[in-house]
């Protein structure tokens, strides 16, 4: 099915790049549809938080290049909703094999590893504990320490976050809110006083 | 069941990346003023869930435009005319300053400010 008359029109306007208001009015009218959209093919399983994300980066993708889409050949909503469906399921993959090969850096067992095989490891492992122990300085807090481990292990669902903050019994709604804010204060303050360190590693806060 | 709904906010966050759209030079302004949504939409003299919408809009093109520009965005979120042109200068102001050196110089800021104030205030005589 080709764009429908209002699609074609939203996308000549995004197109020229002369109407400021045009990609929000768009996603105004779009974003939740879409997002109901995806949720039916990922399943009700899924992790919402990761299907609204996806939906998300399509939209921005969308709106970055818009010149990939041709509305001679595909409705705009179903385009997006197939670019969010395959960001979704890439992220999805993605968590599966963080979380298969996660290890939590404060358990005893990693940091007393003393195993070493090569000069390399050695170096990698003196940043690492250089690493760790100014997020030791800068976060004397054992909670935030533990929400600065999920954040470095890239852990992307909401659920470790809502137990670590003790959110469970919060609405769903404010629990996202709330991990939210507190996931971009902590990124916000690594960003500032360990990127150093970090750069060193090859580590990067998202 | 849960009670999960989308939101336009969400997007509006993931937006703050974009450097074309307005939410990035918005939270940074929030932030250096301390401003929570309230505040800021009180300020704007529009709804806090216009906010989102805003985050949205296209920064506005320099003069000659800029003053058709943030019109067309103060009419599609409800909100003061000159106060959201005074917000996105002065969001964008603090944002050049937050960049590296060389990325936008001061000094042609202050050119393009004093440019589209101009252009605002013969608007206002005409």
């Amino acid at each position: 099915m080709k764009a429908t008359a209002e699609e074609y029109d939203f996308h000549q306007r995004i197109l020229a790049r002369d109407d400021p208001i045009a990609f929000a009015a768009f996603a105004e009218l779009l974003y939740n549809s879409l997002v109901q959209d995806v949720r039916r093919r990922a399943g009700p399983r899924a992790d919402p938080m990761l299907i609204e994300e996806a939906v998300g980066e399509a939209l921005l993708d969308y709106h970055d290049s818009p010149m990939r889409y041709d509305p001679k050949r595909s409705s705009l909503r179903s385009y997006l909703a197939m670019a969010a469906h395959r960001d979704f399921q890439n992220a999805t993959a993605k968590e599966h094999r963080v979380s298969g090969r996660q290890v939590s850096l404060f358990d005893p067992a990693f940091r007393e590893q003393d195993i070493v095989g090569n000069q390399e490891t050695v170096d990698s492992q003196m940043q690492e504990e250089e690493l760790w122990q100014r997020i030791d300085e800068v976060f004397p807090d054992p909670i935030e320490r533990r929400i600065v481990t999920l954040i470095l292990n890239k852990t992307r669902s909401p659920e470790p976050y809502a137990q670590t903050l003790g959110l469970c019994d919060l609405p769903y709604n404010e629990r996202i809110r709330e991990i939210r804010r507190v996931k971009y204060r902590i990124t916000k303050r690594l960003r500032r006083r360990i990127a150093q360190q970090l750069d060193r590693i090859g580590g990067k806060v998202q | 069941m849960n009670r999960y709904s989308p939101s336009l906010e969400r997007l509006a966050q993931l937006a703050q990346g974009r450097p074309n759209l307005l939410a990035g030079a918005l939270i940074l302004y929030k932030e250096q003023e301390g401003l929570d949504d309230e505040q800021l939409a009180a300020l704007l003299r529009c709804e806090p869930a216009a906010l989102s919408r805003l985050a949205l809009c296209e920064r506005p093109r320099p003069a000659p435009r800029f003053r058709e520009d943030v019109e067309r965005i103060a009419t599609y979120i409800h909100a003061d005319l000159m106060q959201l042109a005074m917000l996105i200068r002065a969001a964008e102001s603090r944002e050049a300053l937050s960049k590296k050196p060389g990325e936008t110089s001061p000094a042609l800021l202050a050119a393009r400010d004093y440019e589209e104030f101009e252009e605002f205030n013969t608007g206002d005589e005409g």
